[in-house]
């Protein structure tokens, strides 16, 4: 069966467009020190340069070896930041001169180096992370001993637990090329001295350098190497739509515990999904009872699950009442076909008192193939806080059976004798109930060794003379037992529901609140306010506004620092999260969530804890990413009432205007009829003859005027509705000319028009302005001597209108006249609105056509209006038919 | 004794205007500033010849009384804004012979009235014939002379002419036209009308791009310019 699942291949061919667009990896791989990697590097860096690639080198160390640095030699190398570090100066590389640099091919030597504290990331891997996601093709280099996922198979036989690793994820993608010296020549170049070891380590690392150990560590190089070559061909295969023959449809699962041997757990089940292709979840199941675990082995168990998700695996947390069954049930769920569980070497009795889980698993697991990893660490156990609290209630559960018996003695001379034995239950089912189920039990032993002590003769001694009172003394034994057995289940499902409960309320709470709210300040302050109690942290909300870092909702911290910032400014532009407890500039003590919605990043959630506790606890994980997720949909909510609220007002403000415009145009116009008409009734003669001419000039000047501004707010408005019709442009002009009076003898228009052009289906008034503010234009711009051409032609099909002036011509920007307000220079001696050629653009456009402006090359202004005509048969056509 | 014209204008400004402009040429006029007075004076009898109606009225929309005008034996001549175009046509179609858009001019105005009463007044004596600017059409003879020679047109174009002959100087509506010429099937075909007024123009007109005597009222109709006369 090749059938794959359908996440693995969404995930496959996920990776395979992130490839596209990233640059891709070379990583030198070695089985130990001074195999020649840099070396080989280099070697082949100059390779490319030679081939025209743009080669920098980033990092490259020599270790003081001459015939290396002597391959640097022709290399560009990128100056190193240099970073001071408790006094010390320390070079590092610079990931920001790298980025903006922007090579085709950067090296980077040491991928699983530490970068200085205070660095953007804590690990050169990070680096070379966003390098790739940059787009640039990077070359590093890498010993087996630094993968993350062989850590404790070279820990295992070199005993040596290298704390610098690399995840394997990295590495899948990339080109491995493998740097291969044999064992002996390799202690040979030892013994020559050519290989550089630090001084301090020389002497541990020369541990490495056995025969046998070195070709263990060479024989895990080969085979890593191979894994990642087979992997390639699979994808490849896979590609090019062809199943091939790789394993398919594998998924693991692995059970997380706290404890170190975890994270050997979690290791083994890398190694096992990278051998069967398989994609694989980590999943811890939490019974009430391990909620319990606190301290150091909570944080254990946070650092198991950062690890798998590291490896590339998927969390999962499942709440159990038992841990067994749920694993069992989660495998099914997610069709897993494999389980990796770790299983501690305890003694056969501790396992018969307290169960195995890896056993319960085996005796479930149906179909399910179940690998169990033996684990060396001897404190597998989550170890419950017994010592204190458990002695505590111990104690309780004693006095309260001690102060029940002293009543019942008391008052034994009033009670019936069998009344006794049950009266006993009751500091049983107490102490069951409110303390831990130990506590309970316990309370039953004392209450019926209590009962057989005090209350059956022979009194005051634990033996018992009547048969019947044996059996009594058992019956309350088994009852008080049964009964403190299950009322601690009970109270411990009750808890763990009570916790969902919890969870649950405190969610419908908070997004209870921030639905009430609409402003900014409050809503940050709220949000903060019940984040910070619900998690038991300090919140803010920063945002950047214009450039400017906001912080807000925590009167306590109104700023925060340098590294805080650009903590703040890496969550906001890639996403994730940032700052302490992450991988991402953890100098910084605060925590960034970013709050992502559809509109963008609104800003981030910043989280802080005054005590050297993780900031966000394992089991708070689920809460927090919905408490991020409410806030970021009340700022989203916030943020688009806001547009909304100005749309409107805008829509208003547009709606006065209008109103406005129409009704001063509407009472401007009806005196300004009057005054046309009334100086225009006076004869322009006599000693007034010049003013009355002037009257009349410019009280049609006003009226032109009046119209742009109505026409102009007509097109603000959307109001244009052209009225189509067949229109014959001989008409237009000819209507045109007449109400300029330009059609009368001493005219200075003339008129080329050709008789044939196809009607256009147009409307006649837009195009009547149109020509209207064309041609009051050319006249206005050109002395008055000269004459102004108006012509009509078709071509093409499409009808031509042109207006032809002898005046000094547009300046060379002719885009900008047909924007409003637009005036040529010195205009204002001539006058006009400035909308005029702005709303014959609109009016040509709304009919369909083309307006355009250019010099002659006579001199002079030409405009051109271009209207698509309509076939001319059909008009002419049907009219023949008719 | 009778009024020439019927002001009907609520706007006291442009109501002096104007009967200033009729004063100087020695026409009489009664005036009115809302509908029911306009009503009112045309019926007295014997009644004014031409009305100048605003349609903006105060107490009713002008349009409505424009069949009450014309039936009392009123010409309707109408003020209007330009760009209402709708409100011509719809003018028009409630027979009103004209319209004069604001602002107007007054030389203007007082042509369209006297063309207005000259329709009124003249007589009637031959029906069939008819005299234009430049030219004359006789209907009994099927002939059209231009400049004192013979045109011939076909029989639409005839009839087109014919048409715009009858109420020279009234704007007829394209849907009056192509009603008339076309009948009532192609009263929406305003593409028949172009291609047949632009044949027309080639025959009759003395320049066919500057056209002088069939004059185009963009977006409501045509009219025969100047003042024909019926042939006595």
């Amino acid at each position: 069966m090749t059938q794959s699942t359908p996440s693995t291949d969404a995930d496959h061919y996920l990776r395979l467009a992130r490839q596209e667009q990233q640059g891709r990896l070379t990583v030198y791989l070695g089985a130990a020190p001074g195999v020649g990697k840099t070396y080989r590097m280099l070697q082949d860096a100059a390779r490319r340069q030679a081939e025209g690639v743009d080669v920098v080198v980033g990092v490259a160390e020599t270790h003081g070896r001459s015939e290396t640095a002597l391959l640097l030699g022709p290399l560009h190398i990128l100056p190193r930041r240099r970073v001071d570090h408790q006094g010390h100066a320390l070079d590092e590389f610079d990931i920001d001169g790298a980025i903006a640099r922007h090579p085709g091919l950067i090296l980077v030597d040491e991928l699983a180096h530490s970068n200085a504290p205070g660095s953007r990331h804590p690990k050169r891997w990070q680096d070379v992370e966003e390098l790739l996601a940059a787009g640039i093709d990077v070359a590093t280099t890498v010993n087996i001993q630094h993968i993350e996922s062989l850590n404790d198979v070279v820990a295992g036989f070199t005993h040596i637990r290298v704390r610098e690793t690399v995840p394997d994820q990295i590495l899948d993608d990339a080109e491995l090329i493998i740097v291969d010296l044999p064992p002996d020549a390799l202690i040979e170049r030892l013994a020559a001295g050519k290989i550089y070891l630090p001084d301090t380590a020389g002497r541990a690392l020369s541990n490495f350098f056995t025969p046998t150990k070195l070709a263990a560590l060479r024989e895990l190089a080969l085979r890593f190497a191979a894994r990642s070559v087979d992997r390639r061909l699979s994808d490849q295969l896979r590609t090019a739509g062809d199943e091939g023959d790789f394993v398919a449809g594998e998924r693991l699962m692995v059970a997380v515990s706290p404890g170190k041997g975890g994270a050997q757990v979690v290791r083994h089940a890398r190694r096992m999904a990278d051998i069967f292709h398989a994609p694989w979840t980590a999943v811890v199941a939490e019974s009430g009872r391990a909620r319990a675990i606190v301290g150091a082995q909570r944080e254990q168990l946070a650092d198991n699950l950062a690890l798998a998700a590291s490896l590339g695996a998927s969390l999962m947390t499942v709440a159990a009442d038992h841990v067994g069954d749920a694993l069992v049930d989660q495998a099914r769920q997610l069709r897993a076909s494999q389980i990796v569980i770790g299983k501690s070497r305890r003694s056969r009795w501790f396992e018969w008192r307290h169960g195995s889980i890896a056993q319960d698993v085996i005796r479930k697991a149906q179909g399910v193939a179940v690998h169990v990893v033996p684990l060396t660490d001897a404190d597998e156990r989550p170890d419950r806080p017994r010592e204190a609290a458990f002695a505590r209630d111990d104690m309780v559960a004693f006095a309260i059976v001690v102060a029940t018996v002293a009543l019942l003695r008391l008052a034994q001379p009033w009670l019936p004798f069998g009344a006794i034995d049950l009266l006993l239950l009751i500091p049983v089912i107490l102490s069951a109930t409110v303390l831990r189920l130990r506590a309970g039990l316990w309370s039953a032993v004392w209450a019926a060794l209590c009962y057989n002590f005090f209350f059956i003769p022979p009194l005051h001694s634990l033996t018992i003379d009547d048969p019947q009172n044996v059996i009594t003394f058992a019956v309350l034994a088994l009852v008080a037992a049964v009964v403190g057995w299950l009322a601690g289940r009970i109270r411990r499902q009750a808890e763990t529901s009570a916790g969902v409960a919890r969870l649950n309320a405190s969610l419908a709470r908070f997004a209870g609140l921030m639905g009430g709210l609409s402003e900014k300040e409050e809503t940050a302050r709220v949000a903060c306010r019940e984040i910070g109690s619900l998690l038991d942290v300090e919140a803010v909300i920063v945002t950047i506004e214009d450039e400017n870092i906001m912080v807000r909702g925590n009167d306590a911290y109104r700023r925060i620092d340098m590294i805080d910032e650009a903590a703040v400014r890496w969550a906001l532009e890639q996403g994730i999260a940032t700052g302490r407890d992450t991988g991402t500039l953890n100098a910084s003590d605060w925590q960034f969530h970013p709050l992502r919605t559809s509109l963008g990043t609104m800003g981030a959630l910043g989280l802080a804890r005054p005590s050297q506790e993780r900031i966000i606890r394992p089991d708070d994980a689920v809460m927090l990413a919905s408490l991020v997720d409410q806030t970021a949909l009340a700022h989203e909510r916030i943020v688009l009432e806001g547009q909304a609220r100005q749309v409107d007002a805008l829509r208003e403000r547009d709606r006065l205007r209008g109103a406005l415009l129409g009704s001063i145009a509407h009472d401007l116009r009806t005196p300004l009829t009057a005054v046309i008409a009334a100086t225009e009734a006076i004869p322009a003669e006599g000693a007034f003859a010049d003013e009355i001419r002037i009257a009349r000039s410019e009280s049609r000047r006003l009226q032109r005027f009046l119209d742009d501004l109505l026409e102009a707010s007509r097109i603000e408005h959307g109001a244009i509705e052209p009225r189509w019709e067949s229109v014959d442009l001989t008409d237009v002009i000819t209507d045109v000319l007449r109400a300029l009076r330009q059609d009368e003898a001493g005219a200075r228009v003339t008129t080329r028009i050709d008789g044939d052009c196809p009607f256009v289906s147009s409307d006649p008034l837009l195009l009547r302005h149109v020509l209207i503010n064309l041609i009051d234009n050319a006249l206005k711009f050109s002395p008055v001597t000269t004459q102004v051409e108006v012509e009509l032609l078709c071509r093409d099909g499409d009808v031509l209108c042109r207006v032809l002036d002898s005046g000094s011509g547009l300046p060379a920007d002719t885009d900008a006249l047909f924007d409003r307000f637009h005036r040529l220079e010195g205009s204002d001696r001539v006058g006009g609105s400035g909308l005029g050629l702005w709303i014959a653009k609109n009016f040509t456009e709304a009919v369909g056509g083309t307006i355009t402006a250019g010099n002659r090359a006579g001199g002079g202004a030409m405009f051109e209006v271009i209207l698509p005509g309509r076939p001319k048969d059909e008009a002419e056509g049907r009219a023949a038919d008719a | 004794m009778h009024k020439d014209v019927l002001i009907v204008e609520d706007e006291p400004a442009i109501r002096r205007l104007l009967m200033g402009a009729l004063d100087r040429t020695g026409l009489t006029y009664a005036e009115a500033s809302t509908a029911a007075e306009a009503l009112r004076l045309a019926a007295v009898q014997p009644h004014p010849l031409v009305a100048l109606l605003d349609l903006g009225l105060p107490d009713r929309d002008g349009l409505e009384i424009i069949p009450q005008l014309v039936e009392a034996g009123l010409a309707v001549i109408v003020l209007t804004a330009r760009d209402a175009t709708d409100e011509k046509v719809a003018a028009l179609d409630l027979g009103a012979d004209d319209f004069v858009t604001k602002p107007f001019d007054s030389a203007e105005l007082l042509a369209r009235i006297r063309s207005a009463l000259r329709r009124k007044t003249g007589n009637r004596a031959d029906p069939q014939r008819r005299a234009f600017e430049g030219g004359m059409i006789d209907r009994e003879a099927h002939a059209v002379m231009i400049g004192g020679a013979a045109v011939a047109l076909t029989p639409r174009e005839f009839d087109l002419l014919w048409a715009l002959c009858e109420k020279p100087g009234r704007v007829l509506t394209h849907r009056a036209l192509l009603e008339t010429v076309w009948g009532l099937a192609h009263r929406d075909d305003v593409d028949y009308l172009r291609v047949a007024i632009r044949a027309l123009r080639k025959k009759v007109e003395t320049d066919p791009s500057r056209p002088k005597l069939i004059i185009n009222e963009p977006g409501v109709g045509y009219r025969l310019a100047g003042s024909a006369q019926r042939v006595a």
